[in-house]
């Protein structure tokens, strides 16, 4: 969990978009960790944002995930 | 099976958690209202107001004039909130364009859907709905409310929000038009502390799934459609708070194949209450329809003299396949051709009766048009028991869940899926056979490819042997 948790932040650091579909995620983890299941990548991402480091942007009819304090702002 | 709920249910005094007053509520006259201008001019809505039907502007103006003479700070967003949400309607009715952005990060600790934001473009021109954004309410099953409960809920919307709302949405929650971004926590944290309730979905998530009437009222109903939607909606509580599907995900419960929920049109995953055994049938009734002593429709039809009712033009011919007659007297079913449209029931409900051995449909793929049009649900399961806890259905879902989540490509609804890989492949995911009925014409593609499994016996196909007669 630790593990994937790390591979998360590091793509949400690093990758060029700043939001990103869950698609995304899963592609980034599973690159490193092939074994990766879709269910555990979302637990991962759910803990992420309990503390606070990840963000959920949604369109209403879209949700993407964002790194907080990166790219996108509380207000637009 | 008797009614439990899945969790501990708190008693709730409502008249505790009210927030307003009779007089507060009741704060201007309706002489008052006829004289109320609200702060800009809107002459493209009200004419709207002109028409035969009630007019949401006509209510937006009453709320508006009760907003204004509620005292100051009895109300957490601006008293003029709604005069700006219709000032702000007027100038998009003039340029032919909406003024709300779309979308942004606001939301409430944990959940990844429920709150959509909204922010209006043109915020110099109306601060107060410069911060509009949209809260969904999980509806009860069947939509059951308390009194109570109500007016707690719209005391609290008036005092952290801007007093509108509508019942219900598209989806089924109730929803709570405009609050600022301050007011998200404080609204959650009321509505699950106070008043024990949830918000629904949004988002690349489930939806919140809903029903109708059902057993509750309805004589039609094959299945317990509130149980049924309430077991989904708590097993699901993961899907629908925290968004890892490519899109929205719809599940509506219909109780028989009237589909008062629409299921058929407006879920991706459709469960239409259904029966496999033949329709009940009291030739007495059948008589007495036909003697004019019941009246058709119950009675649904009685605005106008439709004559005297005739069971061969009015049923008999009627029905879709063909597969009623009346022999020696007696009404005939030939219950293998039937497909229960429920035609010949409603109209002589007192005669006819859904069968006993009931379950469910199971349809997949409608949506509304974003690509390749709107779509109808295709018919996936013609029949599965539903009783609970529901294994099998939830065994289906999840099934197609895991399908959609590897293959679908972001924004991309299951039917969509379904059309992009066909429905031969979808059929193999859910591990159901072909039915003829789910040919919708003859194939236009000339080229097949059959699989080995495909053929009776299969082949043998050795490539060096074929090479020696054939070169490269
Ligand atoms: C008596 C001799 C032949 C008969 C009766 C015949 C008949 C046909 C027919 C009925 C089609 C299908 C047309 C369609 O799909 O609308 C076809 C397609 C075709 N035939 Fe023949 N054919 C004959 C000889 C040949 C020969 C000698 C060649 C090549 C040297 C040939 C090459 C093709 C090709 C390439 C197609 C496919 C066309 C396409 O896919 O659009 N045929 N033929
Ligand atoms: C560089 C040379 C060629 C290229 C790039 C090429 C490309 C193609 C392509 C893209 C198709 C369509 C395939 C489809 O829609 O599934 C096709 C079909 C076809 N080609 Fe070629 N082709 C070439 C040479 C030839 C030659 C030399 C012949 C005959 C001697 C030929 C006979 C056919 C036939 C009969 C079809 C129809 C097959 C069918 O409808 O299933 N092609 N080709
Ligand atoms: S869908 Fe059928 S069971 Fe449900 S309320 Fe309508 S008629 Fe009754
Ligand atoms: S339910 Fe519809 S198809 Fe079946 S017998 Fe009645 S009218 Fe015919």
């Amino acid at each position: 969990m630790e593990e994937l948790k790390k591979i998360i932040l590091e793509f949400a650091e690093t990758s060029k978009k700043t939001k990103f579909y869950f698609k995304d995620l899963e592609k980034a983890v599973q690159a490193k960790m092939p074994d990766a299941k879709s269910r555990e990548i979302k637990k991962a991402a759910t803990e992420l944002v309990n503390e606070g480091k990840l963000i959920y942007f949604s369109t209403g009819s879209t949700t993407m995930y964002g790194l907080k304090g990166r790219g996108i702002t509380e207000d637009q | 099976m008797a009614f439990a709920p899945k969790r501990p249910q708190k008693e709730i005094n409502y008249e505790e958690v009210r927030i307003y007053t009779e007089e507060e509520l009741h704060n201007y006259t309706e002489e008052e209202l006829k004289n109320f201008k609200i702060k800009h001019d809107i002459p493209a809505l009200e004419d709207l107001e002109k028409g035969p039907w009630p007019s949401f502007v006509a209510d937006a103006k009453r709320e508006a004039l009760h907003r204004k003479k509620l005292a100051e700070g009895r109300t957490m967003v601006d008293k003029d909130v709604v005069d700006d949400l219709l000032g702000q309607l007027e100038l998009s009715f003039n340029d032919g364009e909406t003024h709300w952005k779309h979308g942004g990060i606001v939301g409430v600790f944990g959940y990844g859907g429920g709150v959509i934001g909204r922010y209006s473009d043109v915020p110099e021109k109306f601060p107060s709905v410069a911060h509009f954004h949209t809260l969904r309410v999980n509806q009860p099953a069947s939509k059951f409310y308390k009194t109570g409960f109500l007016r707690a809920l719209c005391d609290l919307w008036e005092y952290r929000g801007s007093g509108v709302f509508n019942m219900h949405g598209s989806t089924g929650d109730i929803i709570l038009l405009g609050t600022t971004t301050e007011q998200l926590e404080p609204i959650f944290y009321d509505l699950t502390h106070e008043l024990d309730q949830d918000l629904g979905g949004s988002g690349s998530n489930l939806r919140t799934p809903s029903c109708c009437i059902g057993k509750a009222r309805c004589e039609f109903a094959c299945i317990d459609t509130q149980d049924l939607c309430y077991e989904l909606t708590m097993h699901y509580q993961d899907e629908l708070h925290r968004p890892a599907f490519p899109y929205k995900f719809k599940i509506k419960v219909d109780g028989c194949p009237n589909g008062c929920v629409a299921s058929i049109a407006r879920s991706d995953f459709s469960l239409i209450g259904t029966w496999r055994d033949n329709i009940r049938i009291d030739q007495e009734a059948v008589k007495a329809y036909i003697a004019g002593e019941i009246k058709p429709n119950a009675g649904a039809h009685s605005g106008r003299d439709w004559g005297k009712f005739d069971i061969q033009k009015e049923v008999i011919d009627l029905c879709p396949t063909g597969c009623m007659a009346m022999e020696d007297g007696e009404l005939k079913i030939n219950n293998a051709e039937c497909n229960r449209c429920m035609h010949c029931i409603n109209v002589m409900p007192r005669a006819l009766r859904p069968g006993t051995d009931t379950g469910v449909s199971i349809l997949v793929g409608a949506k509304a048009p974003i690509l390749e049009g709107a779509q109808l649900a295709t018919l996936a399961v013609p029949f599965m028991k539903a009783e609970p806890p529901y294994d099998n259905i939830k065994e289906l879902l999840e099934k197609i869940w895991e399908w959609w989540m590897e293959e679908g490509k972001n924004r991309e609804r299951l039917g969509e899926l379904i059309q992009r890989k066909g429905l031969p492949r979808f059929l193999e995911v859910i591990g159901v056979p072909a039915a003829p009925q789910m040919v919708k014409m003859p194939r236009t593609n000339p080229y097949i490819f059959w699989k080995e499994e495909d053929v009776p016996g299969g082949w043998k196909r050795d490539i060096k042997d074929y090479r020696m007669r054939h070169k490269r």
